[in-house]
This record gives C-alpha cells, structure tokens and sequence, in this order.
C-alpha cells in the first residue's frame, strides 16, 4: 500500500506540505512531502477522520521521489496573521531543511538505525512519552502535530485550507467608505443578536453525517420477505389480509347492499347539525341489540343498565315549570291588576324596609334624651346590689327557719351501711316483702280492672277522645307538610329568596308594543325558577380571595414627581 | 344484657344520606363535574327530615344526598368518560406545554365526548313523560337561541338551541296547536296543546340584552345540554306523528316563493335554511302528499258514565277548538318593519294566516306591500301615511288578543293611534266569585256570542257628546245615577246568589237553559228549602265550618264589589277628566 495508496492531501504548515495516504488497514499512513518532494513515510495512531494530530515518522526516504502534485499557492501565505508571513517562510524552509540534514535526509546522512543509541525512557505512544522522548523523530512528530492542528484549525475557521481559497473568498475591494456612512443609521438593527451568535456553528467542518439514521432495521430481513412474496405474488398466491380486502371489494361491489356506508366522524351532542331518531320506538338504536332476546341470555352476555329507581321520577317540587307573570305583568295591563301587583310589590319593599329600619334604630347613637346621665350610670352600677342583699337575708332566713322545723319532727335514726353480708334471715324477709308487695299490685290491678266494667262509657269516651287527638295530630302534620312541599328546600348554607318582582310603575308603561322595554331577565327568572323547585341550591359567587396581602410600594419616578 | 354496644349515627337516617362532598370523593369526580353529573342523571339533593341526626349531631347546613341516588350514580358510564375528559385536558395541556403540535392534535382528534341519548331514555320511559317535562327544555333552548355568540357558552349551543327552537315552532305551526300567547314586561308566554299535554313556555324579547352576572352560566348550560337532546328527540317524534320529514323539509313549491326572486344570492344554501325555516312563513314538506279530504270524522264513542249532556259540551269544546284553530284563515297579513317579526309570524301562521313582510326585513317574504288582497296591516306607529284602501291597518295587540279570545276582535280598538284596551293575561281562569274586570266581561260576552256592551258604550258616548252639546249635565247625572243604581241592584243579586248557592249546587242551574220558569222557581224553593233544612239539621262543628265557609265566599264577593266600585272610580274619574280636555280643546 505504501507508495502506493490513493493520496489525501492534509495540509500546509510553515515548514513543509505534507500529504496524508489513507491507507487500507487500520494503520494510516501519512506521506510527508516537503516542497513538493515526498520525503518520508509517517504513521500516526491518533487518526480521526480528515485530521491528523500526532504522526510519527516510520520511514524517512531519500532522494527526489515525486509521490503527489501539491498545489502551490504559497503566495496566500501572506494574508492571515494565523499563518507565518511569507518573509518568514524561507527560514521556515531553512529549518526543516536543517531538520533533514540532521535527520539525514540528505543523501549523506547516516541510516538511522546505525545511529547513536539513546536511552528510551519509558512508552512513546503518549504524548507524555514524546515530550521527555528528546529525539529527531519526536522533534519531527510534535512539528508533524503542530501542523496538523494548524491544519484543522483552519479547516474550522475557513472551511478549507486558506491556501486553496479563491482570492474572492479572502480579499474585498475597499471602495471607500461612501456606503458605510449610510449604512450606520440601520447598524443596531442589523446587529444580531447575542444568543443568535453564541448558538452559531463554531466550526465550518460540516458534521459528519449519521449513517445509523439512514440505516433500516432488520433491513435485510425484510427485503428477503418481500422478495419472497414477489416470488409467490408471480405463481398467484396472495397473503392473507390482502385476500381479505379483495373478497371484501368485489362483495361491496357486486351486490350493492344498502347505501354506501361512509365513515363521517360522529357528531357530538352538541353540534348543530347532530342527527336525532326515535328513541322511544322499540327498534331505537340504544336497544336495538337487545330486542327480541331471551333475558336470561341478556343477562349472562351483556353488561345490563342498572335500571333507574322509581323514586327519582317524582320531582322535588310540585311547582310547574314555568310560572306565568301576575295579570298585572302584562305590557299593557288593566288598571286593577297593574294596580294589584304595585301593592305586592310595595309590600315587599315595605318588609325590606322595616327590616332596615330595625337593623338602623338597633346601631343608632343615642340621642341626647337617651344618652345616659350620671345618675342613670350611677344606678346601672348599683343594679342589684342593694335588692340582692335583702333577698340574700330573706332566703338565709327562710333556710334557718326550715332548718328548724324540718329537723325536729322528722328525725329517723338512719339506718347504719351495712357494710358486710346480708343475713339469711335478711334475705327471707326481703324475699317475702317483694312477693307480698307484687302480690298487692296483682290484686289492685285485677280490682281496678272489675272495676272498669262499670266505667265503661267513660272509658270508651276516653278512647274516642284520645284517637280524636291522633287524628287531630295526623291531620296538622299532614297540612304542615303540604304547607311545607310548596315551599323550597334548604338544601345548603344559603336560603331561597325570591327574585326582585318584575314591576312596571304606571308611568313607565308602554304606549304600545314597539316602546316596550322589557323587565327583569328570563335568564335570572329560569335560574330562579330552578332553585324554587329544590332542583339546585342556591349558591353565591366564589369570592376572590387573595392568598397574601398586597405590598405597596412607591416607584422612585413617582415620588420624584414634585408638584 | 350481652349483644353487640349500639353506637351512635350508625343506624336510622343517618345512614341514609351522604354529604355532597363524600358523593364526590366516593364519585372521584371534581365538584363541576358533579353537579354536572346530578343534573344530567336528574339527581337533585335531599333535605332530611332531622338535619342533626343525619349531620351526626352538628347543625351546620350542608347539601345532602340520598345514598341510594349516589350508588346509583356510581354505574353511570358518563362518569368514566368525565374521567377520561380530565385526563384529556392534563395530556392536552403537557403537549402544548412541550410545543409537541402534533401530538396536540392527534389528542384533539382523539377526544373523549359523550352522549345523553341513553339518560333521556332513561328519565323519560315513555314519550308522555317528556312532553310532560317540555316547559324547562323549550324555555332554556329559546333563551339561549338568543344569546349573543360572545363566549358565555359555546356557539354550538347556540346554534343547536336555535335549531330546535326553529323546528319546535315549526312543528306548532303545522300541527295549529298554539293556544294562548301573553306578551307580559318580561318576555312572551305561549301555550301550546301538543298530544293533549299543556306546554308553557317564555320567550324573551329580541332587544339586545345584557347578562346578569348572580347566574351560574355553567349550571344553565348543562341544563341546556341535556334539554336539547330531548327536544331532539321530542321533536324528532312530533314531526313523525305529523307525517313530516325530520330533520324539516321546506315544501316544494314553497321553497320557490321562498327563493329571492331577482336571482341574487343571499347566502349559501345550507346557510340559508335554518334562516328559511326560521321565517316560519313557508310550511312543510310531508313524508305521504296530504290527501285532500284530511279532515275526517271523529267516530265518537259514549264513555262510561257519561251523560247526553256531557257528551254535548264535549263536542261544543271539539267544535269551538276547530273554529279557534281556523281564527285567521283566509287573511293576509302584512308586517311593518317595526313590529317583531318572529312572534307576529308565529303566531298568525299557528292559526291559519297568512302573512309575509318587507323582503330587506327577512327572508322568506312571500308578498309585498302593494299586494292588493292584503287584508291586514300590522303597523306600530302613531298614524300612516298613504293608507291603502281595502285593508286594516291594525296594532300588533289585535292579534294577540283576538287569539286569546278565540274570536276577530273588532277592529276599531287597535287602530294606529288609538288607545289601546288592555292586554289581559289569558293564563287567569276566575272562580266564581271573583272580581272580573269590564274588559274581561265584555269579551266573555262577545265570546258567547252576544255584543251588548260595544254598542251601547259607543251609544253613551255618543250621547255624552250630545249631552255635552247642550250642556245638560243634570239628565248626565241623573243617567249615571241611574246606572249606579242598576248596578247596586245588579250587584245585590248577585250577592244573594252567590250567598245561596253552596257547594253541592251545581253552577250551571243558572245558566241560560231553556225551561219553563214555573219549573225553575220551584225547583229553587225546594232547593233554597231543603238547604234551609239541612243547615238546621247540621251538627254543631259542621255548622261552624259551613258558616266559615259562606263567610269567606261574602267576603269574597264583597271585595270584588269594591274593586268594581274602584274601578267605577277610577273610570268616571277619567272619563271626567278627558270631558275636561275635551271642552278645554274645544274652548
């Protein structure tokens, strides 16, 4: 391959052009040429892609041995400050030409392996080992580096080797600065952004492309079953799904059964265009599986509604639905009516008022009749005192007096606590005692009860009455709850209140129907109406509650306003 | 003693119910999706019996449900589906949040919805329990079919509300079975007889407007929500026992009429139906071509226990009924543009007119104004020029009020300009007893066929003015005592009447039957006798009561008598007062 193999060209430095050869293996090889000249073999182990940063020379040759044209357009050198000026390119080429001859490039030199033996001091395929290595080679190899990151530098920067760009891309004509003054008013605009320039591409090496994502997986798998298929496709044998469509096209098309079904998207419940039918017909979609089907299948099969409970067909309120307005609503109502609605109105007003006025007097600051004197105070202070004191007396007495007398006639030697066992003799008597006793009652009762034979008439007027009582009872009960049906629930933290009445005064009634202006809301009234029969509870608004107190603070251009 | 300790609030009725917010947290749904929830299923709270038993001893007010109700929430499959709607919104939300478009879209696509077909067939087994429920449903669609699509519910809804509303009136129109309308300061009362069901309804005026803010938008839009599935079903059901396509179909050679003439586009087609339909001036297509003899003979069956006579008064309904149905055939009515539109159309079409507009007011004109066989013109300002001969021109109260009258009212009162008779709510029935007012009277009469007061009122008026000529103002005078006087005696009568009879007395013994008067007086001592009789032979508490009762009714009758003198009042007070004006012009 040496020699031979198809060369790259790497790049320029100072000192020397030297020409990259990739080679078959995984060993590249780098041809160094210098001025055009092949002048050795270099390996290098750190190779990745394009730039080569650490070659080592194998293999210095000797002799003129053209290996590859290298372009010359040194006269590029001369611009980037990146590069060496071309006044230093001759000494450049002096140096590596000093570094041949000692090198013994020169057709005189030594062979190096005849050469004077040094100490190799430790592994040299670290840099670390190059820098203590201090040979020719090593020398070579970190020029060789130096290169070749000056190579991929300008790789980075230009996006090629500034040697080979066209003048264009590396001059401009300095027409004076005419265009340049105009253009200043627009510069802030046209400058770009910050962060537009930081997410900017730093190189101009474009990335290497990912052959993975144009990779397909288990690729060759299925091009050997798609052959496969094609194979079978030719004899006449088709797979199975595609089978299936064909029976299913030509049955759709032979016999044209039905109408042509097509698959538009439902329409939601609420779209305007929805379709309805009849769902109270036996055959309504909602039941249509299930007509005509043994109930016990049913019910092994299907998941089965649960059926709705009789009770929630009553509703809550008896009240209609709609409520008509009172005659004296109409737009043009007759004078009684109007008049009757006013009152009802008014006496609404009227208990709203009263209510206000009580709430008022309640909080009112005394007036100067009632405000309290020193005298009033003086006696609101003593109340109680002076009477308590007297009836405190009074009682005390009247509880020594009944000390007295109660303890002198009724003066029973208590018994003492026993505090041990009962006799047996204790026990028999108590015994007999109890049996006597229920014995006297038995016989009470059954005296009584001959007796009631003769109270008949009275007892059974004692019945009548009581069960008259029971039905007196029962009877108000039930015309509570009537009373009490009509009405709305309390079914949460706030009450009903009826709605404002819808009142017209005489003098903003309407002449006719076009200067009608209408009162009240048929949305407010539905919502009403809904509450009144318990359908939903009242509610209020949730108040906006603000979780932390607002902090107040006074901009400085505020309070440097001086009026 | 032994057996197991009983422990408090484990037992009884506090078993029974649940709070709401355990309804919830045993639901696993959020409170809106809850009580969204209770209003589909129709599940409303609960007050107990003993709040502090079921509250466990505290009394604070709180929302209870029946357990039961809630375990029966507990198999709705909505509620799965409310749950996967939340999950929805969380997986929405991510995707946006992540910029993922596409995922947001294919989310979108995928969007868990629901449908209420199965809970109106629940809640309503039989097609008489909808209708029975309809007053809600029509109310809250005709509401919000007049929202303004500015976001305070979906403009779906909307739109949805508004087609439904379109074919319900639709379907009264072709089915003629409005029965009273009520134009009242808040909005407009219908009823309507569908099936033999009552139906009321409001709507609200068209005028722009504005949204109380102390209502639960939220709670009216579920409400609406499941309405308009059941008026679609209603609806659907309705036109099919009319023998009419569903969704509507315009007639044929209506759709012509209909079409703008000058071939200029109005809108797109399927834009401009709903908008066709809504006009309410064109009528139907039906599913079978009406044959010509449709009206057939009822075959009329005695019922059980029914009497000649009742069998008489039914069919007098039956005909009064066909007669109120055909009130405005053959008329031609004509709509100024500052009338509304939409009732005034609604309700002429609903019994036989018809009727048509300005062709800039609205689609659907039939006719123009210069139409020569235009009987009617419903105009709303205070005088016309360029009256056309051969016509009424008339205020749009006349319909109304004639409809509720079951009869042409005459015209005189509804012309431009003139004060107009009051609008009388046709929604109040008046017991006996009760106060009626003289318009009402009036109109009861000319319902009966007679026409007194009419006449003899423009009779008075004119001979005031005579009166007023020659300044004979004692014989004015002397007339209204007179008449005072007549109705004092007038209204004696009818006190003692009223007094006498009781409630085992059948109302009709009064009531013009033609029989021999001999018959009838004695029949009324005998009765009168053995009333006389029996409230002697009452016990002591049923003498009470009877005297409570017939004291109530005397009161009764006393108040109306001073309501009718107020009145009497207020009238001679006005009629003084327009004299005074009258003289004063003339002066």
């Amino acid at each position: 391959m040496r020699g031979t193999g198809r060369g790259v060209y790497v790049g320029v430095n100072g000192r020397g052009r030297y020409a990259a050869c990739k080679g078959g293996g995984a060993e590249r090889h780098v041809a160094l040429c210098v001025a055009g000249r092949l002048v050795g073999w270099g390996g290098g182990s750190v190779c990745t892609g394009w730039a080569v940063r650490t070659v080592r020379v194998l293999q210095p040759r000797g002799g003129a041995f053209p290996a590859f044209p290298i372009p010359e357009t040194g006269s590029a050198y001369a611009v980037l400050p990146v590069r060496p000026s071309p006044h230093a390119l001759p000494t450049a080429m002096a140096a590596v030409a000093e570094s041949l001859s000692f090198l013994g490039l020169t057709p005189s030199a030594r062979d190096p392996a005849t050469a004077v033996r040094r100490r190799n001091r430790g592994p040299r395929n670290r840099k670390k080992g190059w820098k203590r290595w201090a040979g020719p080679e090593a020398r070579l190899g970190r020029e060789i580096g130096d290169f070749l990151e000056d190579v991929t530098l300008q790789q980075r920067v230009a996006g090629g080797l500034i040697a080979e760009q066209p003048d264009a891309g590396l001059f401009f004509v300095d027409t004076g600065n005419a265009e340049k003054g105009r253009k200043r008013k627009n510069k802030i605009r046209e400058k770009p952004l910050h962060i537009d320039l930081v997410l900017q591409p730093d190189s101009k090496v474009p990335p290497p492309k990912d052959i993975l994502s144009h990779q397909i997986p288990n690729g060759k798998k299925e091009r050997r079953r798609r052959q496969f298929w094609e194979r079978l496709a030719q004899r006449g044998v088709l797979p199975r799904a595609e089978r299936r469509l064909q029976t299913r096209l030509q049955n759709a098309a032979a016999p044209p059964r039905g109408p042509p079904r097509e698959k538009a998207p439902e329409k939601g419940r609420v779209d305007p265009g929805r379709s309805f039918y009849d769902i109270w017909a036996d055959d309504n979609p909602l039941e249509r599986a299930l007509v005509g089907q043994d109930s016990w299948f049913l019910q092994q099969t299907q998941k089965q509604r649960v059926k709705r409970p009789p009770r929630l067909q009553q509703k809550p309120s008896q009240l209609p639905a709609v409520e008509v307005i009172a005659p004296g609503g109409s737009y043009n109502p007759t004078f009684e009516d109007h008049q009757a609605l006013l009152l009802k109105a008014h006496e609404v007003e009227v208990m709203k008022k009263r209510a206000e006025d009580k709430v008022e007097r309640q909080l009112r600051f005394p007036t100067a009749a009632e405000a309290p004197t020193a005298e009033t105070v003086f006696r609101e202070q003593c109340e109680g005192l002076l009477e308590e004191s007297e009836g405190e007396e009074e009682e005390e007495e009247e509880q020594k007096e009944e000390a007295v007398g109660g303890a002198q006639p009724s003066d029973p030697p208590r018994p003492p606590l026993r505090p041990g066992k009962k006799t047996e003799q204790q026990r028999r008597k108590e015994k007999e005692a109890r049996a006597q006793e229920l014995r006297r009652r038995q016989e009470k009762a059954w005296r009584c009860r001959q007796q009631q034979l003769f109270r008949l008439r009275s007892l059974g007027r004692q019945l009548r009455r009581w069960e008259q009582e029971l039905l007196r009872r029962r009877r108000a009960r039930e015309a509570k709850r009537r009373e009490m049906e009509g009405r709305p629930r309390r079914l949460g933290r706030i009450k009903y209140e009826d709605p404002a009445l819808e009142v017209q005064l005489s003098d903003e009634l309407a002449e006719s129907l076009r200067t009608l202006k209408p009162e009240g809301s048929v949305l407010h009234d539905r919502f009403k109406s809904l509450q009144k029969r318990s359908l939903i509870e009242p509610r209020e608004r949730a108040k906006f509650k603000r979780k932390y107190r607002l902090k107040y603070v006074e901009k400085r251009a505020f309070r440097e306003v001086t009026l | 003693m032994g057996g197991l300790e009983k422990k408090k609030y484990q037992r009884g009725s506090a078993t029974n119910y649940i709070t709401r917010n355990k309804a919830r947290k045993k639901l696993q749904l959020s409170l809106p999706d809850f009580r969204r929830l209770c209003i589909l299923k129709g599940i409303y709270p609960h007050e107990p019996r003993h709040k502090k038993k079921v509250n466990k001893g505290s009394t604070a007010a709180r929302t209870f449900y029946l357990l039961k109700d809630i375990k029966f929430l507990l198999h709705e499959p909505i509620v799965n589906k409310f749950r996967e709607y939340k999950i929805f919104v969380r997986k929405l939300r991510k995707a946006y949040g992540k910029s993922e478009w596409g995922t947001a879209e294919r989310l979108k696509d995928n969007k868990p919805t629901y449908k209420l077909d199965h809970i109106v067939k629940e809640r309503y087994p039989t097609f008489v329990d909808a209708l029975r429920d309809l007053d809600d449903a029509l109310s809250m669609c005709f509401l919000f079919s007049t929202f303004p699509r500015t976001g305070k519910c979906h403009v779906q809804t909307i739109q949805l509300c508004r087609r439904l509303a379109v074919e319900f009136l639709n379907y009264v129109i072709a089915s003629r079975s409005l029965r009273k309308v009520f134009l009242s300061i808040k909005g407009i009362y219908y009823q309507a007889e569908v099936l033999g069901q009552p139906i009321t309804w409001i709507t609200p005026y068209t005028f722009a407007h504005d949204h109380p803010t102390d209502v639960d938008y939220r709670v009216m839009a579920t409400f609406t929500e499941f309405y308009t599935t059941l008026l679609g079903f209603v609806n659907f059901r309705l036109y099919h026992s009319l023998n009419l396509h569903y969704p509507p179909k315009i007639d044929g050679q209506a759709e012509v009429e209909v079409k703008p003439a000058e071939g200029k586009e109005y809108a797109m087609d399927s834009e401009s139906y709903l908008e066709k339909l809504s006009a309410l001036s064109a009528s139907l297509a039906r599913v079978v071509a009406p044959t010509q003899e449709d009206d057939v003979e009822m075959d009329e069956f005695p019922v059980e226990g029914e009497t000649a006579e009742q069998m008489d008064a039914r069919r007098k309904e039956q005909e009064a009924l066909e007669k109120h149905k055909k009130l405005f055939e053959g008329l031609r009515f004509f709509l100024n543009r500052e009338v509304p539109r939409e009732p005034l159309a609604f309700v002429i079409r609903c019994f036989g007119g018809q009727v048509s507009w300005d062709k800039s007011l609205c689609i659907g004109a039939t006719y123009d104004v210069s139409d020569p066989s235009i009987t009617h013109q419903i105009v709303d300002r205070p005088r016309v020029e360029q009256q056309v001969v051969g016509r009424y021109y008339l205020q749009p109260q006349w319909v109304f009020d004639s409809v509720n009258a079951k009869l042409c009212l005459p015209v005189a009162d509804y012309f431009p300009g003139v004060l107009l008779p009051p609008h009388l709510s046709p929604f109040v029935t008046e017991q006996e007893g009760d106060y009626i007012p003289p318009e009402k009277l009036k109109l009861l009469a000319m319902q009966r066929g007679e026409d007194p007061g009419e006449e003899t009122e423009e009779e008075e008026e004119e001979e005031e003015e005579e009166e007023e000529d020659d300044n004979d103002k004692d014989e004015e005078e002397e007339e209204e005592d007179e008449s005072e006087k007549e109705e004092e005696i007038k209204l004696k009568k009818m006190e003692e009447q009223k007094a006498q009879s009781n409630k085992a007395l059948p109302v009709k013994v009064t009531a013009g039957k033609v029989r021999l008067e001999d018959k009838q007086r004695l029949e009324q001592e005998q009765q009168s006798e053995e009333k006389r009789l029996a409230i002697m032979m009452m016990k002591k508490r049923e003498k009470y009561l009877y005297k409570k009762i017939m004291f109530g009714k005397k009161r009764k009758i006393r108040e109306a008598n001073k309501l009718a003198a107020k009145r009497k009042a207020h009238d001679t007070a006005l009629k003084e007062e327009k004299k005074k004006t009258k003289k004063a012009r003339r002066a």
